[in-house]
């Protein structure tokens, strides 16, 4: 029983997070974040990889029904906890600590769950069909005789002429470095999108992703600073992103000059020719500029960016069309601008 | 120190394994201390990630998709480590090896020719749409850093006029391969990145699909694919010993420490790449294999031909 309670608490000690973000909960959410690698605890990339579900927010009726399937997912032993406010988030992860230390509970648990996904769907009443993050295959009129009842893909003409068999992917909105609420049906052909169109989840009339502007111009650097996190992770560059989040960190602790952090990472960024060379080209929007543009943009003091949360929607389909998934996920994250509103008002001696 | 090299009991292929692995986890070791460093966390907790990941994933729970093809999922998963353990067999730990084939140099390609099936055959198992892009990533990578590869094996066997590793490691008495060929030792270890699936060369697990081939695993599974990783890192730069880094040769110690000392610095300089750089996304990284270091190891290869034959 020691060694057994030896590896619990080991285990618990390295717990992994999937950190969920409700629109409008995106303090919330970074503070989760920090308090999870402040415990030596690490944010987890999908829910096969999670420990913990932590909700930051409050859900709507549709994202809930989508965590729910997610929390089918996680492997257990497994705790999910809610924090409304950041004030919770401390407590909420204490919460899911001792639920993943007490082991007789989590085995009782485990017990009980089915181990194939195909009796939960049974269960279930819906499949999740591709076994991804949410996977809400849109069965529609297909041919559900292929294995597992899964229905076999449809062909299609593909950009090169070739016929290729057509799968409808739904991209979040449970998914790191997305934004809060998105849901981007997608058609793919191997890997490329020949076809997207844009689900805001639980939407009243306003598809930005926050119903709430950032009161002062040093939390609205934090959250550009917070959107160029996600970029630089899709990209890969994860020691730049560490250093970016405890920059986002002191903005948002306010104990620093507003300027000055976005000015280095803008700096590191700018120098990266592989950074460059991996960006360049991706994505280019009309009014000019690229992914690359966009996330020095970001950067800047005087983001240029003057479009409306309505615009993003329209203009994210025809982005992304075209291209793999990989750059897909590049150019959503840097549309981010586009998402997020100005200060609302100039408050202080601050500018931007 | 011109030693013959002696083949020694099968049996000993435990003593193999258990150096690799312990190698393999002072890389995770590492890795995990560079992680907290840049975090901000002390370097001590940093040290027993490996420890902690272990017992996290011993405890959780196997978990399987709708229709997975579970052999060979399971085959993908666990075929790393087996494929980094048939690498270290013809890699000569000072006078002994476990295999010493007359063809050495080539087994080691054969066998990370198999890593493309393995990681492919990972992404394909869990019937997942990341999980199978991530499979697929990978063969585009491979396709970029393959061939570069070969040639880059090719250099040290030419010069040395034979595909044994003894030979090779006899050959470079006067001159470590590394001093005269740094550009195929150089694709030599950007490969040994691409196909241990590490840093830059990790598409195939990345975060803008949300972990790849590693989107579906948890517990045991998961467990076997991170060691692997971790395995054919160290089983890559165990090779690079005798192919550029002149084996066992060395001041004051036996060659079997030059040996483990030479594979320990090289795990650590290819850890410590990991975070430094963007991800190379595979279509892009393609037009860099065929047009810069497809002809730079070609003309490696041609230099050291030319040496070879003028010095024979």
């Amino acid at each position: 029983m020691g060694l057994r309670q030896w590896l619990v608490r080991r285990a618990v000690s390295g717990a992994h997070v999937l950190v969920v973000e409700a629109p409008g909960a995106w303090q919330v959410r970074v503070a989760a974040e920090r308090a999870v690698t402040r415990r030596g605890w690490r944010l987890a990339r999908s829910p096969a990889d999670a420990d913990v579900l932590i909700v930051c927010g409050h859900p709507g009726p549709q994202l809930t029904e989508v965590l729910d399937r997610v929390w089918d997912q996680l492997p257990g032993p497994r705790a999910r906890v809610v924090a409304l406010a950041v004030g919770e988030v401390g407590g909420a992860l204490d919460q899911a600590r001792s639920w993943l230390l007490d082991d007789p509970q989590q085995r009782d648990e485990a017990a009980q769950r089915p181990l194939s996904p195909a009796e939960l769907e049974d269960t279930d009443g819906e499949g999740d069909a591709d076994g991804d993050d949410h996977g809400d295959m849109d069965h529609g009129d297909m041919d559900m005789s292929g294995p597992g009842g899964i229905a076999l893909a449809m062909g299609g003409d593909d950009r090169d002429g070739l016929a290729m068999d057509v799968l409808h992917l739904p991209l979040g909105p449970v998914l790191p470095h997305w934004p809060p609420g998105l849901v981007l049906h997608c058609a793919l052909q191997g890997d490329v999108i020949t076809e997207a169109q844009v689900e805001v989840l639980d939407s009243t009339d306003d598809p930005t992703d926050d119903p709430t502007a950032d009161p002062t111009a040093t939390q609205h650097a934090a959250r550009r600073c917070d959107a160029a996190v996600d970029l630089l992770a899709l990209a890969g560059w994860d020691a730049l992103v560490v250093e970016a989040r405890l920059m986002r960190d002191r903005l948002l602790a306010e104990d620093t000059d507003q300027a000055a952090p976005l000015h280095r990472l803008r700096d590191r960024v700018a120098r990266s020719r592989t950074l460059r060379w991996s960006l360049r080209g991706l994505g280019r929007a009309d009014s000019g500029g690229d992914t690359y543009d966009r996330l020095l943009d970001l950067l800047a003091d005087e983001p240029t960016s003057s479009h409306s949360g309505r615009d993003y929607v329209e203009t994210l389909p025809q982005l992304v069309t075209g291209l793999d998934l990989a750059a897909a996920r590049l150019v959503v994250a840097s549309l981010a601008p586009m998402r997020l509103r100005p200060a609302a008002a100039p408050s202080g001696g601050g500018h931007g | 120190m011109a030693e013959v090299v002696v083949q020694v009991a099968p049996a000993w292929a435990l003593l193999a394994a258990l150096l690799t692995a312990t190698v393999a986890l002072g890389g995770a070791g590492l890795d995990g201390v560079l992680a907290a460093r840049l975090g901000g966390r002390p370097a001590r907790a940093g040290a027993a990630t490996p420890i902690t990941e272990t017992a996290r994933l011993l405890r959780q729970r196997r978990r399987t998709t709708l229709a997975a093809d579970k052999p060979l999922w399971r085959i993908g998963v666990g075929g790393l480590g087996v494929v980094a353990l048939l690498m270290v067999a013809v890699v000569p730990l000072g006078r002994w090896t476990l295999l010493d084939l007359p063809v050495g140099v080539v087994w080691f390609n054969a066998m990370d020719v198999m890593v493309w099936a393995l990681v492919w055959l990972a992404g394909w198992g869990p019937n997942a749409v990341h999980s199978l892009v991530g499979g697929y990533r990978f063969l585009a990578q491979a396709l970029a850093y393959e061939l570069p590869l070969m040639f880059a094996l090719t250099a040290p066997a030419v010069a040395a006029e034979s595909l044994r590793l003894a030979d090779v490691v006899a050959a470079q008495q006067g001159l470590w391969f590394v001093v005269w060929m740094p550009v195929a030792f150089g694709v030599y270890c950007l490969s040994v990145v691409g196909f241990s699936v590490w840093g830059p060369l990790a598409p195939a697990a990345g975060a803008d699909i949300a972990g790849g081939v590693l989107s579906e695993l948890s517990g045991p599974d998961r467990l076997l694919l991170l060691a692997g990783r971790y395995a054919l890192l160290t089983a890559g730069a165990a090779f690079a010993v005798p192919m550029f880094l002149g084996g066992g040769a060395g001041p004051l110690l036996p060659g079997w420490a030059w040996v483990l000392i030479k594979t320990l610095l090289l795990v650590a300089a290819l850890v410590a790449v990991r975070r430094r750089l963007p991800s190379l996304r595979p279509d892009r990284f393609v037009e860099v294999g065929w047009l810069v270091l497809l002809p730079a190891v070609l003309l490696q290869v041609l230099i050291v031909a030319v040496v070879a034959v003028m010095g024979g």
